[in-house]
């Protein structure tokens, strides 16, 4: 119990350092690519033709990124009424249920977009230029399965928490 | 038909909303026959949308701001500026709130960072209790039809017309709202007897050398946008790496080590609008691809035939929305097929996206999800309830400015140009 509860814990701690990590570079990448167009229209009126896709890519990327991230902190827009009015004891099973949904559709849209890379790679589509496209749009069926794992372990917690209501006031302390 | 009440079940009962819309489309895709990977494509197409790196960088920009001292001197200076005329505190709150609000896309970060601030500082000018905690509550989304916030860029991004254009748009409007809270806040001080500090130069002109690394800001950001020097990507780019500059490198008030958390931070709701709007590219092209905007005009018309009269509908329409729906995701579902409808109904689409977006700025302060509400129920610890009732009457003059701006369409499109 313990050294699996150890490894959950590392996991889960590079995993956030994970994500940051990426963030801070994508972020960072997108600042000076963008400035770096903007010092070349004023001082050279030019520009690199590819700069403008590569924006464009690094926003997808942010927005994957970003969003397993929003999972891990259980951050992704909901329309939340539930845990306003309805007492924490009885709201465990609509969430139980909403995640186990969202488990589902991550794990399907995972599957969808695998699929639609392995076509990408059949039919040999490139972005930038000449770089194959499965580079750029791997990410998205990668993120949709952290995803799916984080959904997954939502489900998995309330479900501990309504078959043994005793947990939550050890986890409280 | 039994599919849909489900997932609209899911969604009331906190699914995660990007899910609920994947599923609807997808379902949609089952029933013509379309391989479900085509959802991948249209997520995809993030990537091929104008002007959105514009949303993080902004975001990051803003939630920087947030994280440093510049509250407290944006507040000071608008103190120096406001702060000797009768009201004037509360005028300093609304000003100060809506800038701020504006640059950091109105996110609910305004309570947090100015509302610490304010709150305690119009308590001791002596407003009663309920007011301040009205204004505080009301001014998180204030400035929202300011250039440049969040939800402008996105309404732009989503219906396809020119930010630049629906940045001109917002300003009047948004001003039309600084006016009319200004003038309930003068008539509720007018009982305050407390001494005004009269107008002082030597601290107008120590509170402007304090936010000096701030000031160029709004000039290089608003001035670049509105002169047509910069597209707004390219602000938002500027924008980004000189507050990173001022307040990590020069001012030092975030650390490196505190940056990746303040990225992270900001990151979180930026990839929480975007993916919804992936996947709400994928069911828009299909819900236009099954002629819903078509077959909703024509049902509609057998209602009402006078844009007069489809504008109250649509009020009514968004007053609900918002009140259920976030501002972005409201944004991404709904304008697609509320925009082609009115424009049967002849209503300019600028004027449309102003009205939009001051009708959402109330679902910030409704029952039962205003996100404003909830922020500021926590942050000052009062009960949800008098969070309501102190909020209420601002949102009665909101909605008044709302009803303004809808029937006036001049105010919005006077200053744009021909």
């Amino acid at each position: 119990m313990s050294a699996t509860t150890a490894l959950v814990a590392r996991l889960e701690r590079w995993g956030t350092a994970a994500e940051n990590a990426v963030l801070v570079m994508l972020l960072g990448a997108l600042m000076l690519l963008a400035v770096g167009q903007i010092a070349l229209r004023i001082f050279f009126s030019s520009g690199f033709i590819w700069a403008d896709e590569l924006v464009k890519l690094i926003v997808l990327w942010i927005a994957l990124v970003a969003s397993i991230a929003a999972a891990r902190s259980d951050r992704h827009l909901r329309i939340d009424v539930i845990s306003h009015f309805v007492p924490d004891r009885f709201a465990r099973f609509p969430r139980l249920l909403v995640d186990a949904f969202a488990t589902f559709m991550c794990g399907l849209l995972a599957w969808q977009s695998w699929r639609y890379l392995q076509l990408t790679i059949e039919f040999e589509e490139t972005v930038l230029v000449d770089v194959p496209a499965w580079l750029a749009y791997g990410l998205l069926p990668l993120s949709f399965a952290l995803m799916c794992y984080r959904f997954a372990l939502l489900t998995i917690g309330h479900a501990i928490r309504i078959l043994r209501p005793q947990s939550d006031t050890r986890e409280a302390r | 038909m039994l599919l849909s009440i489900a997932l609209v079940l899911l969604a009331i009962l906190g699914a995660p909303l990007f899910t609920v819309i994947a599923a609807s489309a997808m379902i949609g895709y089952r029933q013509e026959g379309i391989d479900l990977m085509a959802i991948a494509i249209e997520v995809l197409g993030i990537a091929g949308m104008p002007m959105l790196s514009a949303i993080p960088l902004f975001t990051f920009a803003g939630y920087l701001l947030s994280e440093s001292n510049a509250p407290q001197r944006l507040v000071r200076l608008t103190d120096a500026l406001l702060g000797w005329m009768p009201g004037g505190l509360a005028m300093v709150s609304l000003v100060t709130c809506a800038l701020f609000t504006a640059f950091t896309g109105a996110s609910g970060v305004t309570i947090i960072a100015l509302g610490a601030i304010l709150y305690p500082a119009l308590k001791q000018d002596g407003y009663p209790d309920n007011f301040n905690l009205g204004l505080v509550t009301t001014s998180g989304s204030l400035g929202l039809l300011f250039a440049p916030s969040l939800p402008l860029i996105l309404y732009g991004v989503v219906a396809e017309i020119s930010i630049d254009n629906l940045f001109r748009a917002g300003i009047l409007p948004g001003i039309l709202m600084l006016v009319l809270l200004s003038g309930y806040s003068l008539w509720i001080g007018r009982g305050t007897q407390k001494e005004l500090a009269p107008f002082s130069w030597a601290e107008l002109a120590s509170a402007l050398n304090a936010a000096k690394w701030e000031l160029p800001l709004p000039i290089v950001v608003l001035g670049g946008i509105y002169s047509g020097y910069f597209a707004v990507s390219e602000a938002a780019a500027v924008t980004a790496l000189y507050v990173f500059l001022v307040e990590v490198v020069v001012l030092r008030e975030i650390t490196f080590r505190d940056l990746p958390r303040v990225m992270r931070e900001s990151m979180l709701l930026v990839g929480g609008i975007l993916i919804i709007l992936g996947m709400s590219l994928a069911s828009t092209n299909y819900m236009i691809d099954a002629g819903v905007p078509q077959k909703l005009l024509g049902y509609i018309t057998e209602f009402v035939s006078t844009q007069a009269n489809f504008l109250i509908l649509l009020f009514v329409f968004l007053l609900l929305l918002g009140a259920i729906l976030d501002i972005f995701s409201a944004i991404v579902l709904v304008v697609p097929l509320i925009l082609p409808i009115a424009m049967q109904f002849g209503v300019n689409e600028y004027h449309l996206g102003i009205v939009f977006l001051a009708a959402m700025q109330l679902g910030y302060l409704t029952p039962p999800v205003g996100l404003n509400l909830f922020i500021a129920s926590y942050r000052f610890d009062r009960p949800i309830m008098n969070v309501y009732a102190a909020t209420f009457p601002f949102l009665v003059i909101l909605a008044v400015s709302v009803l303004l701006i809808m029937y006036w369409p001049d105010l919005s499109l006077m200053l744009l140009p021909d």
